[in-house]
């Protein structure tokens, strides 16, 4: 039995990378996709890897705030209610301390925390959200935990989203609406090869040292996702799940 | 942007000690020029000059006159 059958899940940052897989593998689970993100045309293609479904391309800027619950009510009246949000829309960040500025702070956030608050606050509202529950799951990262040299803003922006789950996890389980946050490593995607380039050799070779099983691949973490999403995780909110081939455990 | 007022605000922007750069000056020589400071020269070429480099490229780029032949020596008089 698939075990996102019947469920209609909005996924952000939809257009590649983790976002990408985890449309893929939540599709092939049997579940209605919503696929958020800028670039049409790669939504798109995203939707061209997908098992037959009801399946939704919505390109849209997660930082639009005052637009998303117009995005969320055309969801609703095209798929239903939802059961499942994925945030995995991200921006990543690799730049010295000392060179930092308020507007680089601010776009993190936008992308990493702000959006991701408000996706889930107008989901959960009763009116979209299936009457059964659901599952929200957000993408943090080890980094919220652990330094690296140019990584102050990001961190700092993995960080406020991860402290916020407990408590959004404590508002919404009264409509049973299960919060958590999957915190992983390093993940080969279009995102971190950039960053790759961003810093000397040295350092790509240190990160992946750092990683005993290696560095992860977008469906190490889609599988949890799916999980996460799935019933089969009922009594999991709150929570914060590493998978980082053992970064972490060092 | 004269040659001098590039010199100086690399040296801001790299948080270097005061030191006299000219063309030839090849990064590596410059005391506390690290690993911090090559991240901080690809933030350098973003954010003044709107131009992306990656650490492979600035490694290949030894000396303050090769950046800014990779810049555009248009950019810059005497």
């Amino acid at each position: 039995m698939s075990t996102l059958h019947n469920k209609t899940i909005v996924i952000t940052g939809a257009s590649s990378g983790i976002g990408r897989q985890i449309a893929i593998d939540s599709a092939s689970q049997g579940a209605a996709t919503i696929l958020v993100a800028r670039n049409k045309s790669r939504l798109e293609e995203t939707r061209q890897m997908l098992v037959t479904g009801n399946h939704f391309v919505c390109p849209f800027d997660v930082t639009d705030f005052g637009n998303i619950d117009g995005l969320i009510n055309e969801v609703y009246e095209k798929a239903g209610s939802i059961s499942g949000f994925v945030h995995c829309a991200g921006l990543e960040s690799t730049i010295p301390f000392r060179n930092m500025k308020a507007e680089i702070y601010e776009n993190l956030f936008k992308i990493n925390v702000i959006a991701a608050f408000e996706f889930a606050r107008i989901i959960s509202k009763k009116k979209y959200m299936n009457p059964d529950g659901g599952s929200f799951v957000f993408l943090g990262s080890v980094m919220s935990r652990f330094g690296r040299e140019g990584k102050v803003g990001y961190c700092a922006s993995k960080g406020a989203l991860t402290s916020s789950i407990k408590a959004m996890s404590l508002e919404l389980s009264s409509r049973k609406i299960r919060c958590n946050v999957i915190l992983p490593g390093v993940v080969q995607t279009e995102m971190i090869n950039k960053m790759f380039e961003s810093i000397p050799e040295s350092s790509v070779k240190q990160i992946t040292d750092q990683h005993p099983l290696g560095l992860g691949m977008p469906e190490d973490i889609a599988n949890m996702a799916v999980f996460l999403l799935s019933d089969k995780s009922r009594w999991i909110t709150g929570s914060e799940l590493v998978i980082d081939g053992g970064y972490s455990a060092q | 942007m004269k040659k001098k007022d590039f010199y100086n605000e690399l040296i801001e922007f790299l948080e270097l000690d005061p030191v006299d750069l000219d063309e030839n000056t090849e990064f590596t020589s410059i005391e506390g020029y690290d690993s911090m400071a090559v991240m901080s020269l690809i933030a350098f070429c973003d954010e003044k000059f709107g131009t992306k480099i990656n650490a492979q490229q600035i490694q290949k780029l030894t000396t303050v006159g090769s950046l800014m032949d990779f810049l555009g020596r248009e950019k810059f008089e005497n």
